[in-house]
């Protein structure tokens, strides 16, 4: 099955914020504080991204490239870049993947590849 | 509220400390009680951030006072990232500003050497955002590396404006005894000659090595007090003016617009607003160039000059010592160090020392407002203060 990453849609306001908080960023409705859960778009355009030279010890490379994509539908993420040369703009298609292990859990996150 | 004055100041070097945290806490108090002939205090607020996974000690207050030997007086420690130094300043303010306390001695102090750089950073990565952020590798250098790239992109800031931070920063540290890092560059080594980028490697691009500052051990001290208390200590009376704190999104992603810093905006206004002051009052600023582009947006940010026009400034001389607003005369965070935890109280050391007229060859000639801005996570935690020399 093909994996995703979800944003959380108020069931008031139907304001979609990514990531999760208890209460609604736009509407503030602290009655009933629910929401639907609704999957991120995996298109968009980079808008920042660096080549970290020296990754945290859990990276077993020795440049980690990051960034911070604006979706198709609005909301922005931070993620890995699978692409050697990116550029500011450039559109970009994303899958859900293993983006860190450590010595007891793997943690699933966007990686984006050109589009 | 009662007025709050600095009795009393201590600073160890901000450099690799070969002795225990509590001894790197408790130096820079008996330093600050020594000059102010001050006692005993009512209150000790100790910040720090790591000392748990760094050195494997929690309830860090506790062992500095009876280190001290100040018991019974009461402590805690102050934990808000690298914007804990201010935030214990702030307690300690509201501590004598409320009348509970008469004296409070406010200390920061950070041992993150006792673990290699890498568990270093990671230990600063866990303030990043669990769940969007932390998992994907991203530390605080790549944050700064890609606000710096949108940054640069929008307002022309090119890479020699970031060198220029640093070699006005290492220039200033040659004058401070207690800088980590004393070691003069130029422009040409960093960034013109055929070695630059050996000297000079890439660590978070566009961000080099230069444009980020060391991870140093060190601790700093202010005794705060009130206005009868200070005047017997003889020295030259600074006040705690102004006290503004901010947030902002946990997520840097998540900002409306990427390449403001809100929190630090909201929190200069604050401080500002309390001193009655504005930000063209100030003489002279200690700001968290931890990175040096933050230096150049933090100056535009808490208004010392226009969005966008914080580099020109800079290229102009106008922050150097000797020009019209020096900023960083102790090197900052770049040449002098950033000890996370105690950054925020060594600030502020520095403009005391600065209001007093105690600086010594990096003096800022008849500075009498003084200004910090302690900036945690990256921007979502910032405490800006603002000090006035009185007589």
């Amino acid at each position: 099955m093909e994996k995703n990453i979800y944003a959380y849609k108020c069931k008031r306001c139907g304001h979609v914020q990514y990531p999760y908080r208890t209460i609604c960023r736009n509407c503030h409705d602290n009655d009933h504080n629910e929401f639907d859960i609704v999957p991120l778009s995996k298109k968009g355009k980079i808008v920042t991204f660096t080549h970290l030279y020296n990754p945290p010890s859990d990276f077993e490379t020795v440049c980690l490239t990051l960034g911070i994509v604006e979706l198709d539908d609005g909301n922005r993420v931070t993620c890995q870049l699978n692409i050697p040369k990116p550029k500011m703009g450039m559109k970009v298609a994303g899958k859900v993947e293993v983006v860190r292990k450590d010595e007891y859990n793997k943690y699933y996150g966007f990686v984006f590849y050109e589009a | 509220m009662r007025e709050v004055y600095v009795a009393g100041i201590g600073i160890t070097s901000f450099t690799r400390l070969e002795y225990p945290l509590v001894e790197i806490a408790a130096y820079p108090g008996l330093m600050a009680m020594k000059e102010s002939r001050i006692k005993s205090i009512d209150q000790l607020y100790v910040a720090n951030m790591g000392a748990s996974r760094a050195n494997r000690q929690t309830g860090l207050a506790s062992a500095v006072i009876d280190h001290m030997s100040l018991t019974p007086a009461g402590a805690e420690t102050i934990e808000n990232g690298p914007a804990s130094g201010a935030s214990a300043i702030k307690q300690g303010f509201l501590g004598v500003a409320s009348g509970m306390y008469d004296t409070v001695m406010v200390i920061g102090a950070e041992r993150m050497r006792e673990v290699n750089n890498l568990e270093a950073t990671d230990i600063v990565a866990s303030l990043t955002h669990p769940l969007v952020e932390y998992i994907y590798g991203v530390t605080l250098p790549s944050l700064a590396g890609m606000f710096a790239r949108l940054y640069m992109d929008k307002y022309g800031v090119t890479s020699r404006h970031l060198g220029m931070v640093a070699v006005k920063n290492h220039k200033h540290a040659m004058d401070n005894f207690y800088a980590h890092l004393h070691e003069e560059i130029t422009l040409e080594g960093i960034l013109d000659s055929k070695d630059a980028l050996t000297n000079n490697p890439m660590v978070a691009d566009p961000l080099r090595y230069y444009d980020c500052c060391p991870v140093s051990d060190g601790g700093a001290c202010l005794i705060l007090t009130t206005a009868d208390i200070a005047k017997k200590t003889g020295k030259p009376m600074v006040r705690l003016a102004g006290v503004g704190q901010a947030t902002d999104t946990h997520a840097v992603q998540d900002r409306k617009n990427p390449t403001d810093l809100l929190a630090v905006r909201e929190a200069a206004k604050k401080s500002f607003a309390m001193a009655a002051l504005k930000p063209k009052d100030v003489h002279v600023a200690e700001l968290h160039d931890a990175f040096t582009i933050l230096e150049i947006v933090e100056s535009e940010e808490v208004g010392f000059f226009e969005k966008g026009q914080g580099h020109i400034a800079l290229q102009e001389g106008y922050t150097k010592l000797g020009g019209k607003l020096p900023i960083n005369p102790s090197g900052g965070l770049k040449a002098k160090g950033h000890p996370v935890g105690a950054t925020g109280v060594g600030q502020a050391q520095e403009i005391v020392l600065q209001l007093r007229g105690e600086a010594g060859k990096r003096q800022v000639k008849n500075a009498k407002v003084g200004f910090t801005c302690n900036f945690g996570g990256f921007g979502n935690n910032v405490v800006c203060l603002t000090f006035v020399r009185e007589n």
